[in-house]
């Protein structure tokens, strides 16, 4: 034991998360890595503003690569699904016990399609 | 600090005094799911569950804690594994204002941390206590190799 306390800025345990947004023709794709929880979250946030979106007919949200998704990265998903419709069409994409388990247990999978894999989600949303 | 107390009979998981923070609930969550992994025989989805229920109690505490105080407070956890039941009970406790649901702002981006909490585990309560709120949750049967001994 060291006697660290555990508290103060910089914690280097912090988690990482990386967001890639890339276009697709009229398709702007989402791709999302690492965690998703409170201090991360905002990152998602701001890739899913309007301005971010920008022209884009609809959004796909890859969580492929997301390895914990809390609560509060699924509130940016269902509040950018609210924000952007009914212009633009955001769907996600998850198959996993961390990402598409816990969104159909609280019942997203209900309000934003969900997709097993990103060409599904491309094929669906230009379609 | 973390009490690396453990026994045959079971396994624990304690941290006090943590400053309620959204970094120190990344930190407890990972120490959290370290311990779980390395303690308890936990298949993938299990463990998922048990963690992500977990990080939406500690969440709960740094929301609470900063919602009246001028400076966050401290939140408790610990985690009791039971090998003979098997039993895993998780409390986090805080010494903030319990404030009921309704008064909560009713946006649609937040309050999914309780279903989510209430849908991931077999029993999940919060409770206001003298000190600040309670949250438990409690999984029955989740050692794997609890009936093995091969």
């Amino acid at each position: 034991m060291t006697g660290q306390p555990v508290q103060g800025s910089g914690n280097p345990a912090a988690a990482s998360c990386a967001v890639e947004q890339s276009q697709i023709g009229a398709v702007s794709v989402v791709a999302v890595s690492g965690t998703v929880d409170m201090l991360t979250a905002p990152q998602l946030e701001s890739a899913l503003s309007p301005a971010a979106v920008g022209t884009a007919q609809a959004v796909v949200v890859d969580l492929s690569g997301v390895d914990f998704l809390a609560s509060a990265g699924m509130g940016v998903l269902v509040a950018a699904h609210a924000d952007l419709a009914p212009a633009v069409r955001l769907v996600i994409v998850a198959d996993s016990p961390t990402t598409s388990r816990p969104l159909k247990l609280v019942g997203i999978a209900d309000l934003i399609e969900l997709f097993a894999t990103r060409d599904e989600a491309l094929a669906a949303v230009t379609a | 600090m973390t009490e690396p107390d453990q026994s045959s009979s079971g396994a624990r998981f304690s941290k006090t005094d943590v400053v309620a923070i959204p970094e120190h609930a990344a930190s407890v969550r990972q120490e959290f799911s370290t311990w779980l992994t390395g303690h308890i025989a936990v298949d993938r989805v299990k463990a998922s569950d048990i963690v992500l229920a977990v990080n939406e109690a500690l969440a709960n505490a740094v929301e609470a804690a900063y919602a009246d105080a001028p400076a966050p407070g401290v939140m408790h956890v610990r985690a009791d594994f039971d090998r003979g039941s098997g039993r895993l009970t998780v409390t986090v406790t805080d010494e903030g204002t319990w404030r009921p649901a309704t008064a909560q702002r009713s946006n649609s981006a937040r309050g999914r941390g309780i279903p989510l909490m209430q849908a991931l585990t077999d029993h999940a309560s919060i409770e206001p206590t003298d000190a600040g709120t309670e949250v438990r949750l409690q999984w029955d049967v989740i050692d794997a190799v609890a009936a093995g001994g091969g």
